[in-house]
């Protein structure tokens, strides 16, 4: 056996094959299987996994079948027959994969490997067709029988899925206490087990035990890594009770545990950099989850212990900085972040505190006073100093500094060149506008800017020369191009033409989603029906 | 004030009341506004009866309207007439009170009556403005809670009975004719000056058709000619679209519309159907007794759906409890698509929607469709499917299937149209095999 040529091409298959959402894996055949194969079965499936792979599954079907038949055999049938009912499964034909595919795997291969997967696919295709019962059923029977394999695991998640639909809650938890404690985690199953104990911690900590949601994230985290968890996942549930009245006690019971919680494991301030850091992201964590409370005195109290114990450190600032937005307190925030020691992201911080407060006076000063600190690369601040004129709508200041832009920086021409463009759009300058946009190169982009333009000027002809230009060129945004066109002529009052246009979108693209307006617009605007549209979706 | 003052007074009221009924104006405006809602009323039923849908749709529209304007003209009248009955007893230092209720004990306690524009309750500001404004308002209400009556709580019980019959729930055969059609031969003088290229002297053209044969009745159950088990011989199958506030519910209805596809859905299965489309509310569907309930309704439009809580509770009833089906069809537009999905979400919110498969049994029954044929593409490519126990309680269609059983079929290539017009005989027939089985079960049951 020649490994050197069968290697890759197994490679191949496992890396390319297309299974479906959350089945990796299961549709693939192993290395030593593929190894069994002779010559020229290898090369017949080669074919068929090739057109598998292209997504033309009508012949890759064809392909597969006629493995069966000529090697019936085959170590490689059983996996053939498989793949053959995922080709069905992505024809549109659940019914056929179910009954003449998955079953016929399971029923004259049941030790292969790949009966396993089959009766995990027959689940989910009933699934996907809204039988319910039966994907259920189907589901059970992968757990009942091969409780260890990864199919076990998808099955799983399915029935999760399947509960949510039926509101069971009682059962969708013991299906998470199941990937959470039950499972082995797999390279392939870890990220959906990791992911079922982060959704049993949320519901432990909004319906259930504290307890139990702190053994579902040990189950995952390392001690270190559990406040930053216990935040993330108790905060949110806290920050769900907390909307509503009724549950508004439990949810500052939860906060409280969980601050507790971490007060209690938090480690000793050791010497090195890496000890204060790790301590102080603990004392984020627990900060962080007692601004959810929305108790101010005792987040502050929080923050007096880290400031003592930690000193002011930017990252600390910028924190306590951003909480005071979010209380409203402006002032005190800006107060923080002029204390940073890196001048330049502190004077950042203020000139953003001024943007989001709507000040853009005051925010252009504070970005003015970093382009004299900054020798460096005073650009940034530069382009923040356009963009918040941008924001404010003072369309000739942004205009004027994006100009200055272009001669400063001459390496992005092209990007300030469309912020010029876009600020005369914005300010109602077309003509100047089009002139800008003509010299970007990021076509159909900028065609479709300028037609747009044309259209504000009421240069129709114009318009639709350009649109006809993106219609040859971009054949992607042509449907969307000529649908503009349509509209194009309306506006001029070519009625007839915009008709045809229209009919046009409707016969040439039938299947996009611009005939579909293109249609409505024809009845609808016009009364007509005969809009020369239909498809088949095969 | 003296008794027979008072008299006097009623004596005064009731001679103007008269001679006001008397005046040649008004009796005129009364005969006009009671002949409008007669005449409203018979173009209703005319147009019912030769069957002008969308005419008995503007009828009804048009007739609404004027007789809301026509009552609120009669409201500013009456109105006006009452106050200035009141503002001259005013004057003649009368009392307030109308001539025809009983005297009160202190006269000079403010009146009630509506008419009168003191009255305490219009207060003392702007009496005739508040008398005017708590009159429309009234009116208004009064309007649109007796449309609401009439129109929402339907009428007395009516009964959907399919057609006797039976037959298989199976594909029909497809079978392929060969026709040879052999062309033109053309004889050419070799020592013609002109030059001609020869064709192939014997080139035949293989064409091929395929031909429906009806091998056996399309229907479900035992019993004589194509129908299903538990129809009536009276009985026939019926298209009837569901109509719903806040959209066009009536696009492409009636003649030239969807009444094809009733028609071609009894030459295709050789079933009694009936002549026209019909049209129920959703609170009429609570009409229809169990068993006797219609095994399908249409939904189509192209704006959004408003419904009540009332309503979704009758279109569950409807599905669930009648076993019944909803034929969904967007009309035009991916808002309603989102609004169809939506009023689902409602209406069986532990029912989540999926792909409809190309082999599923509405998909191959009567006819095989390889493909989903639609219009335009307003709501996917994908029809979606609402089950209930592995039956489909709703089937919703992306692309406007009701424009391609139009006259003029939307312009939309022949093979397209055709597939739309099977697609429709799939959906009823399997609305009404899977009734027709429910049927049997509760027999059998009883």
């Amino acid at each position: 056996m020649n490994v050197a040529k069968v290697l890759p091409a197994a490679l191949a298959i496992s890396l390319f094959a297309a299974a479906p959402a959350g089945a990796d894996r299961l549709d693939e055949l192993s290395l030593d299987r593929w190894a069994k194969l002779r010559e020229v079965e290898r090369y017949q499936l080669n074919i068929a996994e090739k057109y598998y792979r292209e997504k033309n599954y009508k012949v890759a079907a064809a392909e597969y079948e006629k493995f069966l038949t000529l090697y019936e055999t085959s170590e490689g049938a059983a996996y053939s027959q498989l793949k053959w009912s995922l080709c069905q499964v992505q024809l549109k034909k659940h019914n056929t994969a179910i009954k003449e595919g998955f079953q016929s795997v399971v029923d004259y291969w049941p030790d292969a490997p790949e009966a396993v997967a089959a009766t995990y696919f027959i689940g989910q295709a009933y699934k996907d067709i809204g039988e319910i019962r039966k994907a259920k059923k189907a589901y059970q029977l992968v757990l009942e029988d091969y409780p260890k394999h990864l199919a076990a695991v998808y099955a799983t998640v399915d029935l999760i899925d399947l509960t949510t639909i039926s509101r069971d809650e009682k059962a969708r938890v013991q299906l998470w206490k199941r990937l959470t404690f039950e499972t082995t985690r797999s390279k392939e199953a870890k990220n959906i087990c990791v992911q079922a104990s982060q959704q049993l911690a949320t519901w432990s900590f909004e319906f259930g035990s504290f307890e139990d949601g702190i053994n579902a994230l040990e189950s995952t985290y390392a001690e270190e890594q559990m406040p930053e968890q216990i935040r993330a996942y108790a905060g949110s549930a806290a920050g769900r009770l907390l909307k509503d009245d009724k549950t508004q006690k439990r949810g500052l019971q939860v906060i409280d545990t969980g601050v507790t919680w971490i007060r209690t494991h938090l480690p000793e301030i050791g010497t090195t950099d890496q000890e204060k850091q790790l301590a102080r992201s603990q004392y984020y964590a627990m900060v962080d989850l007692q601004a959810v409370s929305g108790r101010e005195q005792k987040v502050r109290e929080i923050y007096d212990d880290i400031l003592k114990k930690f000193g002011a450190s930017d990252e600390t600032l910028l924190r306590l900085g951003n909480w005071y937005k979010t209380t409203d307190r402006w002032d005190a925030a800006r107060q923080q972040f002029q204390k940073f020691e890196d001048r330049l992201e502190g004077q950042n911080q203020v000139a953003q505190s001024y943007r989001q407060q709507q000040n853009y006076q005051a925010a252009v000063a504070a970005y003015q006073k970093n382009v004299a600190a900054d020798t460096e690369n005073p650009t940034q601040w530069t382009a923040q100093i356009a963009g918040t004129w941008v924001d404010a709508k003072k369309y000739p200041e942004a205009i004027a500094v994006y100009t200055e832009l272009l001669k400063s920086d001459p390496e992005n021409t092209e990007k300030w060149m469309w912020q010029i463009a876009t600020c005369h759009r914005y300010a109602g300058k077309y003509r100047e506008a089009i002139g800008f946009y003509r010299q970007c190169n990021n076509f159909p982009t900028n065609y479709q800017e300028m037609a747009s333009c044309h259209r504000a000027l009421k240069e129709y002809n114009e318009a639709v020369i350009l649109y006809n230009q993106i219609v040859g060129g971009a054949p992607k945004s042509a449907p969307w191009a000529m649908l503009q066109i349509g509209y194009t002529y309306e506006k001029a009052g070519k009625k007839e033409s915009a008709i045809r246009t229209f009919q046009q979108v409707c016969r040439n693209y039938p299947k996009d989603r611009y005939a579909s307006q293109a249609h409505t617009h024809l009845q609808n605007q016009y009364k007509i029906t005969v809009t020369l549209g239909g498809a088949a979706d095969k | 004030m003296t008794e027979i003052a008072h008299n006097q007074t009623v004596s005064d009221g009731r001679q103007e009341v008269r001679a006001q009924l008397r005046r040649p104006g008004v009796r005129l405006c009364l005969s006009l506004s009671v002949g409008f809602l007669v005449v409203w009323q018979v173009c209703q039923f005319l147009f019912g009866w030769v069957d002008w849908p969308v005419m008995r749709t503007w009828a009804a529209r048009l007739g609404t309207s004027g007789a809301f304007i026509i009552g609120l003209l009669w409201v500013i009248w009456v109105l006006e007439k009452g106050a200035h009955f009141f503002q001259r007893r005013w004057v003649a230092g009368l009392p307030d009170r109308p001539v025809w209720r009983p005297k009160p004990k202190n006269e000079a306690i403010p009146g009630s009556h509506p008419l009168d524009p003191r009255a305490w309750y219009y207060g003392r500001k702007n009496q005739r403005l508040n008398q005017s404004v708590a009159m429309l308002s009234t009116y208004t209400a009064t309007f649109f809670l007796l449309f609401l009556l009439l129109t929402r709580i339907g009428g007395c019980s009516e009964a959907y009975e399919m057609p006797a019959g039976g037959g298989q729930q199976m594909t029909i055969a497809q079978t392929v004719r060969v026709q040879k059609i052999i062309r033109k031969k053309f004889i050419v003088s070799s020592f013609s000056p002109i030059s001609f290229k020869v064709p192939p002297i014997d080139e035949v053209k293989l064409q091929l058709m395929e031909i429906t044969e009806h091998a056996y009745k399309v229907g479900y159950g035992e019993g004589k000619g194509a129908g299903f088990a538990g129809g009536t011989n009276s009985g026939m199958v019926r298209f009837i679209r569901l109509e719903y506030a806040g959209g066009d519910w009536d696009q492409d209805f009636g003649i030239g519309a969807d009444v094809n596809m009733l028609i071609e859905y009894g030459v295709r299965t050789q079933q009694k159907v009936a002549k026209r489309t019909e049209s129920r509310t959703i609170a009429q569907l609570k009409n229809f007794p169990i068993e006797k309930s219609p095994p399908m309704v249409y939904l189509t439009g192209q704006k959004s759906i408003s419904l009540s809580d009332n309503e979704v509770r009758i279109l569950r009833e409807y599905l669930l409890d009648k076993h019944g089906m909803i034929f969904g069809d967007n009309g035009g537009s991916a808002g309603f698509h989102n609004q169809f999905v939506g009023m689902m979400r409602r209406v069986l919110p532990n029912v989540r929607p999926s792909r409809v498969p190309l082999d599923d049994q509405i998909h191959r029954v009567p006819f095989q469709i390889p493909f989903l044929p639609y219009v335009a593409p307003h709501g996917g490519k994908d029809a979606l499917g609402w089950r209930v126990d592995g039956r489909l309680v709703c089937y919703y269609h992306p692309g406007d299937i009701g424009d391609a059983w139009t006259d003029d079929h939307s312009g939309v290539a022949p093979e397209i149209y055709e597939a739309c017009y099977q697609l429709g005989t799939n959906v009823i027939f399997y609305a009404h095999a899977e009734y027709s089985k429910w049927l049997e079960s509760r027999q059998k049951r009883k």
